[in-house]
């Protein structure tokens, strides 16, 4: 007799496996089949929307350094939310606490900053 | 200031430190040698310190613990920083003297991962502390994209990037079991995990912890990235890669299977008992065949390692006490001699073997330095790594692992004939050049603190050994 979490572990796995195979399996039968290979069907958009040029092309690294800063605060509001939710119980202490990792952070974007990373050239 | 905030002073004077020297590069930019020196001198200086303050006590919730354990390690990592610091300050300057700030930032937030593991008691402050270590090494290997030694194939961006895959894959393993067991324990404190006879998967999950530290520690069967990384990265960071985060890791090992789950030792003992067998016999056996010095250091690491985890094996106070001075002594020998291997090879142009025939006419004090490093690495007598050894084999001998103890000590024997040919390699006269090998200031600083140490601990054993014995029996290690 298996324990407990390992029972309902063990169903949950089945549920899920079980749910993924008869999606595709519902897919192939209710799917509307092509009679012949069709070229439209190879289509990015099969609506009539033609692909311009491919999407192997390299972007520029400069959308890299947006997306880190955009990581930097995205993090922040992860953090100061639930500090927010909770700020009238935790009082000064957690005013300082949460300043600090804001002042920590600021310094990184600071760096960033003075290293160059916002200059668009 | 909450009281409890002093358990964490080292960490934080090494915080504040790297943080000073990132915003002073990036107000005005400074010479690589002003921002070493001066994270020298702190790192330098908390050291000191902790030998007159010493934090104890315990960080809310029992997440941390600090005492003479915890401050065991931290002065270990300490002074391997120092050493760090101090060999890549010359080639800094001269090779990588544009970003020497982000450089030296890495190491010490690295450094202060390091630290943390030893006194961390729960599970989410471990992984936390595990990342922040192993995260910035990944940027550090791949730091001298373009300039590596000359002569010889640029290959920092591959290591980077084994190491990072490793890494990441190994971080993912430790996560998943670390999902298991603190389900079943249903608490995140590492002795969470209280009854000793536990779900399957929860002994899934404890084996999978297990592999993930085995990556960070480059024991067999995880030892893959080590040789490549080691031969791609810059030296100066090998060489604080080949000692920081395998200490890390060890600790790291040693506090989970030994505080969090001694009374498990069924589920993991065996495990670990064929890990360490396993990294002593691929580690020694595979370091025979190779030509290149970093690659031959790298599989002989991966056997030391394999030594290191027979203490673990033997699940005793004068085990763990034992698997200290192992490493106190490895951190030292390996530093120094993959600081001589730099200076040579700075002056040579390749790591290759070959390629440091006769150092010790251009240089009898290098020289001299890398026969004694080795002979301690093969546990040579009057070398710390004799007494290293030899402790590590009694403590398993005493805790009845024969089989590990035959095996440690007939690889031995293989072990000194690698060790020799990089000796013999030195000593032989009809090198390529005979010019003079230059090294930094900086450089010799640090080979002559490893030379101090291997030869100081090697005739006078005695108050390490008392420390490692003090700090084992403030961890209680053993069930």
């Amino acid at each position: 007799m298996p324990s407990e979490p390992a029972t309902s572990l063990l169903i949950f796995l089945a549920v899920a496996q079980a749910t993924a195979a008869g999606m595709l399996v519902a897919a192939r039968l209710l799917r509307v089949r092509a009679r012949a290979p069709a070229r439209l069907k190879d289509t990015t958009y099969e609506c009539g929307e033609t692909a311009t040029g491919v999407t192997w092309v390299r972007f520029h690294a400069r959308y890299y350094v947006v997306a880190l800063f955009f990581v930097i605060f995205d993090l922040e509001a992860v953090f100061l939310l639930p500090w927010a939710l909770g700020a009238r119980d935790l009082g000064p202490g957690g005013f300082v606490a949460v300043a600090g990792f804001v002042g920590v952070l600021m310094l990184g974007w600071f760096w960033a900053l003075r290293k160059g990373s916002l200059r668009w050239q | 200031m909450p009281p409890w905030i002093q358990v964490f002073a080292l960490e934080l004077a090494v915080t504040a430190t790297a943080l000073v020297v990132l915003v002073c590069d990036a107000l005005r930019p400074c010479r690589a040698r002003t921002l070493a020196w001066f994270s020298v001198a702190a790192l330098a200086t908390a050291l000191c310190t902790s030998f007159v303050v010493e934090p104890a006590g315990t960080a809310p919730h029992g997440v941390y613990a600090a005492g003479p354990w915890s401050l065991f390690f931290e002065r270990l990592f300490l002074a391997a920083g120092i050493l760090g610091v101090l060999g890549s300050l010359d080639w800094l300057e001269s090779r990588v003297a544009r970003r020497p700030a982000e450089y030296l930032f890495l190491m010490l937030m690295s450094l202060v991962g390091a630290m943390l593991l030893a006194g961390a008691r729960d599970w989410v402050l471990l992984v936390v502390a595990f990342e922040l270590m192993g995260i910035p090494l990944y940027v550090l290997a791949a730091y001298a994209k373009l300039d590596g030694p000359p002569g010889e194939p640029q290959l920092a961006a591959e290591a980077a990037l084994k190491l990072y895959v490793t890494g990441a894959a190994s971080t993912a393993l430790t996560l998943f079991g670390l999902a298991l067991v603190i389900g079943a324990g249903g608490s995140s404190s590492l002795a969470g995990l209280a009854s000793p006879d536990v779900a399957p998967l929860a002994s899934a999950g404890m084996l999978l912890v297990l592999a993930g530290f085995g990556f960070k520690l480059g024991a067999v069967p995880f030892h893959m990235w080590v040789p490549d990384t080691y031969q791609g990265a810059p030296t100066p960071f090998v060489a604080f890669l080949s000692v920081a985060p395998k200490a890390g890791g060890l600790v790291a090992l040693v506090v989970v299977l030994l505080h969090g789950w001694p009374r498990h030792h069924e589920l993991w003992a065996p495990a670990l008992g064929v890990i360490a067998a396993a990294s002593m016999v691929v580690g020694n056996l595979f370091a025979l065949p190779q030509r290149d010095a970093r690659r031959l250091l790298g599989y002989s690491g991966v056997a030391q390692m394999g030594y290191v985890l027979v203490a673990v094996c033997a699940r005793s106070e004068s085990g763990v006490a034992m698997a200290l001075f192992f490493l106190v002594s490895y951190v030292f020998t390996n530093f120094g001699v993959f600081l001589v291997l730099h200076a040579a090879a700075e002056n040579s142009g390749g790591h290759a073997l070959d390629q440091i025939t006769g150092l010790s006419r251009r240089s009898p004090w290098l020289g001299a330095a890398l026969l004694l490093f080795v002979l301690s690495l093969a546990g040579i007598p009057f070398a710390v790594g004799f007494w290293a050894k030899l402790f590590v084999l009694l403590a398993a001998f005493e805790a009845g692992l024969v089989g590990l103890v035959v095996t440690g000590v007939v690889l031995s024997v293989v072990a000194l004939f690698y060790y020799l040919s990089v000796a013999r390699s030195t000593f032989m006269a009809d090198g390529r050049s005979a010019e003079p090998v230059r090294a930094g200031l900086a450089l010799r600083a640090a080979i002559s603190l490893c030379l101090a140490a291997v030869l100081g601990l090697g005739l006078w054993p005695g108050p390490l050994l008392a420390q490692a014995r003090l700090a084992a029996a403030a961890f209680g290690g053993g069930p």
